[in-house]
């Protein structure tokens, strides 16, 4: 599967009806609604996921069981995060749950579709882009999140805080130190 | 190259990597997966009626097999019991037919006889007869009291003795 990398970074959507209102209707089982959510927030998750997980496949299983749990749950959302926060939380969370249960069993690790992204890739920056994919991969979880959302994704610190369950500042701070990580590496590897 | 410059040379390739690919079919795949989630599975509800069903059948059974045994148990033992009991009344009433007759052979002798050892043994005798009634009485009221009827069973046993000893205290009497 070819992967183009866009540098457009999409926002967050605002939706005209409000988040409680979606989530209720997602929970009656409203396909319009469902759709909505899909279209205004799919892109970002599969790259969120991809950038997780390493492929395509298993980005893509990872965004369809965070759909499910959203109709599962969209009942139980109360309103107090934005919508979109609670959603992106909800695949992070699922997105540590696939990188545990592969730990657990290494052998299943699917290839990488490094590959892919090589052959899609036909300027200078492919190279620099491969070399910082993989390693962010060698980051431990919540950094890889926090780059993942702030540098590639372009949340805010605040929605980084609210999905990630951590503080702005605390944000802040993990993206710092894992510049100056990845600033390391980086010289090395040039 | 710098420090900073490093760092917004990461930045500016992570601003590049969103990754970004057509995937028609996962719209239908999670629809697809969310409707099976919606449908209700009737298998796994039947298989639950079914197993509740079998469970409640078992105990029942299990239930009715235990009390069926309890009773059985219960009319086996009663049965035993009266058995029991008749072998015991039919062992007395022999004991007193026995007891019976040496109180014949030897109730003359008792009255005729102004003896002090005579007199003792009449009165021995009444002791014991009285006992015996008593005992009787107890055992009227409950023919399972084991105690009573061991009881009963030694006063008789003294009885017979006294009897025999008047008996033989006549014969030497006698000689």
């Amino acid at each position: 599967m070819a992967i183009a990398l866009t540098v457009q970074l999409p926002r967050v959507e605002t939706f005209s009806v409000s988040d409680l209102d979606l989530a209720r209707r997602c929970a009656d089982g409203d396909p319009a609604a469902f759709e909505s959510i899909y279209h205004a927030h799919a892109e970002r998750m599969k790259s969120i996921a991809y950038h997780h997980l390493g492929n395509v496949a298993d980005a893509e299983d990872a965004v369809q069981e965070s759909f499910l749990k959203i109709h599962r749950a969209a009942s139980t959302y109360t309103g107090e995060a934005a919508f979109s926060t609670w959603l992106y939380r909800i695949l992070v969370n699922t997105c540590y749950d696939a990188m545990r249960r592969r730990r657990r069993r290494p052998q299943e690790a699917p290839i990488d579709d490094m590959i892919t992204l090589t052959r899609a890739a036909s300027n200078v920056d492919d190279a620099k882009r491969l070399m910082l994919a993989r390693l962010l991969r060698e980051l431990p979880e919540q950094r890889r999140t926090v780059f993942v959302l702030f540098e590639i994704e372009g949340f805010s610190h605040a929605e980084i805080a609210a999905i990630a369950g951590i503080s702005e500042a605390n944000s802040k701070w993990i993206l710092f130190s894992t510049k100056k990580q990845l600033q390391e590496k980086w010289k090395h590897e040039h | 190259m710098n420090t900073e410059n490093e760092l917004d040379e990461i930045s500016a390739v992570a601003r590049t990597m969103h990754a970004g690919w057509s995937s028609d079919s996962l719209l239908p795949r999670i629809q697809r997966a969310i409707a099976r989630q919606e449908r209700p599975q009737p298998s796994w509800h039947a298989w639950q009626v079914a197993a509740a069903a079998a469970i409640l059948i078992a105990l029942a059974t299990l239930g009715w097999y235990a009390q069926r045994r309890v009773q059985e148990h219960d009319f086996n033992r009663a049965i035993l019991q009266r058995t029991a009991l008749d072998d015991v009344e039919r062992a007395e009433r022999s004991h007193v037919a026995a007891i019976g007759q040496l109180e014949t052979l030897a109730g003359p002798k008792l009255e005729q006889s102004q003896s002090p050892l005579m007199v003792s043994y009449k009165e021995k005798l009444m002791l014991l007869d009285d006992a015996i009634a008593e005992c009787q009485a107890g055992i009227r009221m409950n023919r399972q009291n084991a105690h009573l009827r061991r009881q009963l069973l030694s006063i008789y046993s003294e009885k017979q003795r006294t009897l025999q000893d008047v008996l033989r205290e006549e014969a030497h009497e006698n000689r």
